[in-house]
């Protein structure tokens, strides 16, 4: 099965004769890419970009440093694996010098951190901790989890977000040259495929075995070359037109709407997801906000350039090894910017897998 | 961006909305609010959450969609 | 001196310096260059140190038979130790702490850890265990009835392997100063011929001497709430090692960092190039499935009872079915070639690097 689809991709990308680009938006669909080897199998003129699909990734350093305040101020933290490493602004100084603030530095200095794999293991932590605040991060695919703990009265920091919204801005990018998307999988589960019929663009929305991601390659190549932009699916087994729409309502109920910051991207209207009025005794934004618009003695804010170039690559309009820091000032054991911290993130993906 | 990984109802508790999933021969207690399945039905699970029921459907749709048109 | 990095870029000990990979081989290399008197003792970078006894032998007498030199009469009688023409001249000395969440688990415990790790660090050297000491720190209020559990145990996995714990020491802490119980060991071990991290050439083959991976599987299961049929890999490794032991140029118990950080510390060590092939990966089911629902490495998970091995391509069928008596999965799962690093070949054919796990394993959900 896998040879065949290896030479139908080769077949057309002869036939088509030109560089493609193709964006993998999420992730996931970069590790898979990685994992398998998958560039190393590619014809020359199908190149791989990608996306901004990594939610620690565009996480805004700010609502790092606002968790880690809270952290700092007695108030136990339940948080995905994914955050404890993400640096923020926060600059602890000491007699060592100068290092940025990390839910895991918070930590070792005494603050409880308590890493979680489901929000149900939060609300179990709750029991014992009162107090506990979740770092709610993800985007469609993670929210309904939240949003189902917010009713069962877990106090939640929302830093949650949409996806498309950022496939907006992508679209809108003149500088970028996209030929197609391969759209998230798990976030199609939720969300359907119909959101994404509004950009006309080729689409396939891709699993994630290695076959999978070969298959999507191969039916993008197909659409490209047949003049199409349609969406696709390639992950039948999970993925359905109207998307889960338990989950969707479950969302709905509990967030709203509203602007929010991404990493690399900035401010973009109406991607980001605050917990409604009706929720808001379970709001840490509103219940700590003594805490949270606080300077700590312990903490100063640092605004300095780094250097990072997490943003643009986010975007797609660089990649890791443009980056001057890439393997040098910034390794994953160091990680200056998110996008080497995550397991997801582009940098920490080419840091762990290219030779 | 997201984790998910197949596994297979062995017993759902009505009431609790949980579920026990057999991953690979590995269990687990799963929220099952989400989705609406019965004892031996496949689902795709994300930080404890059953996201949806899998369908057996891809195979031959895919063979269909790489070979005919 | 500069002050080397570990100390210098962080505040404080983070919980990577302990948890193997990168950021501990990094922090090991540092400690030593603090403490960086080695007298006579040779391999002091390898899990166990060596000193060659020799020329202190010759001195004494010539035909002095160390084996006989076992202490307390009433400990069980080492027989590990073949009668041989040649001399077993080399001490191996190694040291290990053992602190583990859950202190019980399916297939073992820390008591039957700290012994089969301990016994495992001098084994893999190529050396038999003559003997083992152990300290016990103890929380006050600390269970008798687990204590008691914990000291059999620690009694079988002596009794089985013919190791003695020759001496030891108990010290009770004030309650929460540590958590529940803490284990230190050394053991010492006599050996022939050193087996070395760094002997692997372009040529051999990799083998493990079974599947990996389960010993991680099941603490992760615990600490998760998920239900495991495995049971913990953990088992003393003195016979396999030496029926063996003439025919390996590398070994190596892959407990904490996994088969990546060892095979990248074999590869760095003896400076070659390792590749992997997916279809031959030593790793269950199960242990795959832990993996991805927590998406943490699976080339970092630890066994605590086997080892994985360079063999000349000559002699690897020969290694493999004397080992196969002892674990059937023992298989071939790669070679050694020129040049660096490791890398796998993917089951579509795609190519990859295997790199040196970072860290303690985290579950994450993206």
């Amino acid at each position: 099965m896998t040879l065949n689809i290896i030479k139908k991709i080769n077949n057309i990308a002869k036939e088509i004769n030109h560089e493609i680009v193709i964006m993998e938006l999420c992730g996931t669909h970069t590790e898979a890419v990685a994992k398998n080897g998958i560039k190393k199998i590619l014809p020359k003129n199908i190149k791989l970009l990608s996306g901004p699909g990594c939610p620690v990734c565009v996480t805004d350093q700010k609502d790092v440093d606002v968790i880690i305040k809270l952290a700092l101020n007695n108030i136990p933290i339940a948080c995905y694996g994914d955050v404890l490493r993400v640096p923020g602004n926060l600059v602890l100084k000491s007699d060592k010098g100068k290092q940025n603030l990390s839910l895991n530095l918070a930590r070792e200095l005494g603050a409880d951190v308590f890493e979680v794999y489901s929000t149900e293991d939060a609300l179990k932590l709750q029991k014992e901790k009162p107090n506990l605040v979740f770092f709610g991060v993800g985007f469609d695919t993670t929210t309904p989890m939240t949003a189902d703990a917010i009713k069962k009265g877990l106090t939640v920091y929302s830093s949650h977000k949409l996806f498309v919204p950022a496939m907006q801005v992508l679209v809108d990018t003149p500088q970028l040259k996209i030929d197609g998307f391969l759209n998230p999988g798990h976030v199609s589960t939720i969300i359907g495929t119909k959101p994404y019929k509004k950009f006309k663009l080729s689409q396939v929305v891709a699993g994630f075995t290695g076959e999978d991601v070969l298959i999507s390659i191969y039916m993008l190549l197909k659409q490209i070359s047949e003049g199409r932009a349609e969406v696709e699916n390639e992950y039948v087994r999970c993925v359905r037109l109207e998307g889960n729409p338990i989950a969707m309502k479950l969302v709905d109920e509990v967030f709203e709407m509203g602007d929010a910051f991404w990493r690399g991207f900035g401010n973009i209207p109406n991607s980001g997801l605050k917990i409604r009025k009706k929720y808001e005794k379970f709001d840490a934004k509103v219940k700590y906000k003594n805490i949270l618009y606080r300077n700590t003695e312990l903490v100063e804010e640092s605004v300095k350039e780094t250097g990072c170039i997490c943003g643009a690559i986010l975007r797609g309009l660089r990649q890791p090894k443009d980056c001057k820091l890439f393997n040098n000032k910034c390794t994953s054991e160091n990680p200056v910017g998110a996008c080497m911290v995550s397991s997801e993130g582009a940098c920490g993906i080419e840091a762990k897998y290219l030779a | 961006m997201c984790l998910a990984i197949p596994g297979k109802i062995k017993s759902v508790n009505k009431k609790t909305k949980v579920a026990l999933v057999n991953f690979d021969g590995i269990e687990r207690e799963v929220n099952v609010s989400l989705v609406e399945v019965k004892k031996g039905d496949f689902v795709i699970v994300h930080a404890g959450f059953a996201i949806q029921k899998l369908t057996s459907r891809d195979a031959k749709e895919i063979s269909d969609l790489l070979d005919g048109k | 001196m500069s002050i080397p990095k570990s100390f210098n870029k962080n505040s404080s000990i983070s919980l990577e310096l302990g948890s193997g990979g990168k950021a501990s081989w990094e922090f090991f290399k540092d400690l030593r260059k603090i403490m960086s008197y080695t007298g006579k003792w040779k391999n002091t970078g390898d899990d166990g140190a060596v000193f060659d006894l020799s020329p202190i032998m010759s001195v004494q007498d010539g035909s002095m038979n160390i084996n006989s030199g076992l202490p307390r009469r009433s400990a069980p009688r080492n027989d590990n130790l073949r009668n041989d023409n040649s001399r077993n001249d080399k001490l191996v000395f190694t040291t290990d702490a053992f602190i583990i969440e859950p202190l019980f688990f399916k297939g073992g415990d820390i008591g039957k850890i700290a012994m089969c790790g301990t016994i495992n660090d001098v084994s893999v050297m190529g050396a038999v265990p003559i003997g083992i000491s152990l300290s016990f720190v103890i929380e006050e209020g600390f269970p008798s009835k687990d204590l008691e559990k914990i000291i059999k145990s620690i009694d079988k996995v002596s009794r089985e392997a013919k190791v003695p714990v020759v001496t030891g020491d108990t010290k009770v802490t004030e309650k929460g100063k540590i958590d529940k119980i803490e284990i230190t060991t050394a053991g010492v071990g006599l050996a022939k011929n050193i087996i070395s991290n760094s002997g692997a050439k372009s040529g051999d083959k990799i083998i493990v001497s079974g599947n990996l991976g389960e010993h991680g599987a099941v603490i992760l299961s615990h600490r998760f709430n998920y239900k495991i049929k495995l049971k913990s890999d953990c088992q003393s490794l003195v016979k396999e090692v030496q029926s063996v032991a003439k025919f390996l140029n590398v070994c190596k118990d892959p407990t904490r960092g996994g088969l990546g950080e060892n095979l990248n510390e074999i590869a760095e060590k003896s400076k070659v190039k390792i590749v992997l092939n997916e279809k031959n990966l030593p790793f269950k089911k199960d242990v795959v499935a832990i993996s991805e629902l927590l998406g943490v490495n699976l080339f970092a998970f630890p066994s605590e009872g086997r080892f994985i091995a360079s063999v000349p391509a000559k002699d690897a069928d020969k290694v493999i079915k004397k080992l196969q008596k002892f674990n059937p999965e023992a298989k071939i799962i790669g070679e050694v070639e020129k040049g660096k690093g490791v890398y796998l070949k993917t089951a579509i054919g795609g190519l990859r690097t295997i790199e040196m796990p970072q860290g303690k394993l985290i579950p994450r959900i993206c």
